[in-house]
């Protein structure tokens, strides 16, 4: 058995050096960290031969901002804001999986009301999430107009969330032990118009975009992953369901009030862009009903069980929970000693997992279906790096 | 035929067969610096959503700043907007960038991280603390993250600085940069409604207004002395 | 399979497991370093555990007791089930066998580990750093680290 410890600068010289045939030349090709349609600061190494894409090598650590040290030195109530900034999409599900992990580390038990408002706003958060996903695939695949059908959308949705949690992008509502804040009494009325509103846009992003046939044509049967490697490579959320494998932890192992919803877990069919695709745009119109379901019957309560900025203590041992946000399973390590400080903070992020799935997805295609391909991976890069 | 006297500084005068608008290549070049400022797409994090894409967005509209050509591409792009953390690892490319753009360029960093490394100062091996750790800084936009309107205030403040500061015969000279916090009480409603107020405002023509404005070498410009310039409006005075 | 009923089936596999008791919210063990390869395979293999997916890898610093805790998460989407599985290695010569070819998604999982907690893994074929620069000094997320850049918290 050995050990070798490599360098990026290594791979390629070695990578291109073997290269000895006649008649094409393999090469590589820089893309990013500073590029249009990575979303963000994500780097990739692509070798190709002419367009086709031979091998993709992520390089990460551009947003590395060390959150896991930094928590380590935080208390637990301090950790949760923190993860607003990982994955920034879906921040509301962030909270909550730090505080669920909490609460069933330390033994907090939350009332119902509190659970019902963090089961609606994670799943307003989600439709959110998904409107600006699916603005953004169509501008990368050229189309401008589905920016800004999606950004209109998202934020009419973004004032009936901002008046309850006074914040637009790091909602920072969820605590361990309740919420921030009791929901606006507009909350529901609202909500209500907004799914009135939306439900029709739905079907004008249908019109738009999923029936249009440069998309479909740049879509169907590019990046195809079978469900064994979407599993082999730890692709959770969309990406796993929509290569077919109906793994939804809503569904599977119910959290919050999910169990007290009716909803369908939407799943692809062979696993190409297309189906993560559809799939998202099948979760809103789901999203939509498990609100619309729930909405009414917010019991009464306290929207806090716990003091604010109260030290929470842990027993010594190592908790772990998860919970299904827009983009996967995102999973909370705690190894406690006692303290109020966790020992060691991890975060499986569903991003860093799904990521993955690239190379296989693309191998061998050619670099223009990386891109859509990689806006079906709907990737969030702060929260890869973490 | 409306001139935007308030923009584009000069003396207005009535010449057979139209109008003649006197004024100086400094002030000429700042304005049109600062009507097309050109962003360049420089999302790290969080801020990106808001700077970036609401701004962007059909409701904030960059595009009424003339600020909405945002470039992927450093040789188009003349304001570079920083949103989001910047780690060691970043520092040396985002100074690549920042030198690859044609000069003059201009910055504005957004965002509690990208001024001082925000939440992520302490214990932190990566985060670099402060963006003007490694560029100079023009505009800073506190939030975290700021909202879109609060960007605005920053891009006004940007284009009131350019037109007032750097002139073509001294192209490096910049002022002191300047924090860009949205006073008290203001919504969008009031940028909305100063925008609005701007846009009459550029139909009517007030030239004594603008022969007031123009500050000529002594002796050239008799009408100016003991004018009473009161009606001040810069883009960015109204709040 | 409930909780214990699942450990207790695990730890008949083979004399390298033991069960871990410490608070763990799910079905835990002990697997000796040497072993965990054959024995990750068996739990993806053998149909009565069929943990497909390998969920996480999380790696512990416990510096008083001079150890480094590796941690597999794993998942069974037949049974709907969880395993945590824990290795201890030596803080002073962190070596473990990979589970790349068992679980492909551990080379990155584990290159994560490598690049924070400096543990090695043996017969891993892409060991580099992750997210931090190829010539980075030390391992950041070990407890005893410290440099220059970091600032700590006025109290």
């Amino acid at each position: 058995m050995t050990v070798e410890v490599s360098s990026l600068k290594e791979l390629v010289e070695q990578a291109s050096g073997d290269d000895r045939s006649p008649d094409t030349q393999e090469y590589f090709v820089n893309m990013g960290p500073q590029h249009p349609s990575t979303h963000g600061v994500l780097r990739l190494v692509l070798k190709l031969d002419g367009e086709r894409v031979l091998r993709c090598i992520p390089v990460l650590g551009y947003i590395h901002r060390s959150i896991e040290k930094i928590s380590e030195h935080m208390n637990y109530m301090n950790c949760v804001h923190l993860t607003d900034r990982m994955d920034y999409l879906s921040s509301i599900m962030n909270n909550w999986a730090v505080s669920k992990a909490v609460e069933e580390a330390a033994g907090i038990e939350v009332n119902s009301r509190i659970q019902y408002i963090r089961t609606i706003f994670a799943e307003l958060e989600r439709i959110q999430s998904h409107q600006l996903w699916w603005g953004v695939l169509g501008m990368d695949l050229g189309a401008f107009t589905p920016f800004l059908y999606g950004i209109r959308d998202r934020e009419v949705l973004n004032d009936v969330m901002e008046e309850t949690v006074g914040a637009r992008l790091t909602m920072n509502y969820v605590l361990p032990g309740g919420l921030m804040a009791d929901i606006h009494p507009n909350f529901v009325h609202r909500v209500k118009e907004f799914i009135k509103y939306f439900r029709p846009k739905l079907d004008e992003y249908d019109d738009l975009l999923t029936n249009n046939v440069i998309i479909q044509e740049r879509l169907r049967n590019v990046g195809i992953l079978s469900p064994q490697t979407a599993v082999q490579y730890g692709a959770t959320g969309p990406v796993l369901r929509g290569s077919g494998v109906a793994f939804d932890l809503r569904k599977d192992h119910p959290y919050g009030v999910y169990d007290q919803a009716d909803f369908e877990v939407p799943v692809g069919t062979i696993g190409d862009s297309w189906d993560r695709y559809w799939v998202r745009v099948e979760e809103m119109r789901q999203s939509l009903n498990i609100v619309e379901q729930l909405l009414d019957n917010i019991p009464p309560g306290d929207f806090l069980v716990k003091k604010l900025n109260s030290k929470i203590k842990i027993p010594e041992g190592r908790y772990y929970s998860q919970l299904e946000t827009a983009r996967g399973v995102l999973g909370v390590f705690i190894a406690s000693d006692k303290k109020d400080e966790p020992y060691r903070l991890h975060y499986r992020s569903p991003n860093f997992n799904n990521l993955w799935c690239l190379e296989p997805m693309i191998k061998g295609d050619y670099i223009a279906s990386l891109i859509g391909a990689m806006s079906s991976l709907d990737l969030v890069i702060p929260d890869i790096d973490r | 035929m409306g001139i935007v006297t308030d923009k584009l500084p000069g003396a207005l005068e009535k010449v057979p067969g139209g109008n003649v608008l006197v004024t100086r290549f400094d002030e000429i070049i700042n304005w049109a610096r600062a009507s097309s400022l050109w962003p360049l797409t420089f999302g790290t994090s969080c801020c990106a959503i808001e700077m970036l894409m609401a701004t962007g967005g059909p409701r904030h509209d960059l595009a009424r700043f003339g600020a909405e050509v945002a470039r992927p591409s450093p040789r188009q792009a003349d304001l570079l907007i920083l949103a989001g953390t910047i780690v060691k690892r970043m520092a040396p490319r985002l100074r690549t960038l920042y030198e690859q753009m044609a000069e003059p360029r201009y910055v504005i960093a957004t965002g509690a991280c990208t001024i001082s490394g925000g939440p992520f100062i302490y214990h932190s091996y990566t985060t670099v603390r402060g963006a003007d750790e490694i560029i100079p800084v023009d505009v800073y936009v506190p939030g975290c993250p700021p909202r879109p309107e609060q960007l605005f205030h920053g891009l006004l403040t940007l284009q009131k600085m350019i037109k007032e500061g750097e002139t073509i015969r001294e192209p490096g000279v910049r002022r002191k940069p300047v924090i860009s916090a949205l006073p008290e009480g203001i919504t969008l409603e009031d940028i909305q409604g100063e925008m609005k107020e701007l846009l009459v405002k550029e139909n009517v023509v007030d030239v004594q207004h603008a022969v007031d404005k123009l500050k000529w070498p002594s002796g050239l410009n008799e009408q100016s002395s003991g004018k009473s310039g009161a009606n001040e409006s810069g883009a960015g005075d109204g709040t | 399979m409930e909780r214990e009923a699942l450990q207790a089936a695990v730890c008949e596999l083979d004399a390298a497991v033991s069960p871990l008791d410490a608070n763990a919210d799910r079905a835990a063990v002990v697997v000796e370093a040497s072993a965990l390869p054959a024995i990750v395979r068996r739990l993806r293999d053998e149909p009565q555990f069929a943990f497909a997916q390998l969920l996480d890898h999380v790696a512990v610093d416990w510096i008083d007791r001079g150890q480094f805790e590796l941690i597999y998460q794993l998942y069974s989407f037949k049974h709907k089930h969880f395993l945590s599985v824990s290795v201890f290695v030596p803080r002073d010569d962190p070596r473990v066998p990979t589970l790349c070819r068992v679980h492909p998604v551990a080379e990155w999982q584990e290159r994560e580990v490598y690049d924070l907690f400096g543990v090695l893994y043996d017969d891993h074929p892409d060991l580099r750093r992750l997210f931090l620069e190829d010539d980075w000094v030390g391992f950041p997320l070990r407890k005893d680290y410290q440099d220059d850049f970091m600032l700590d918290r006025p109290r």
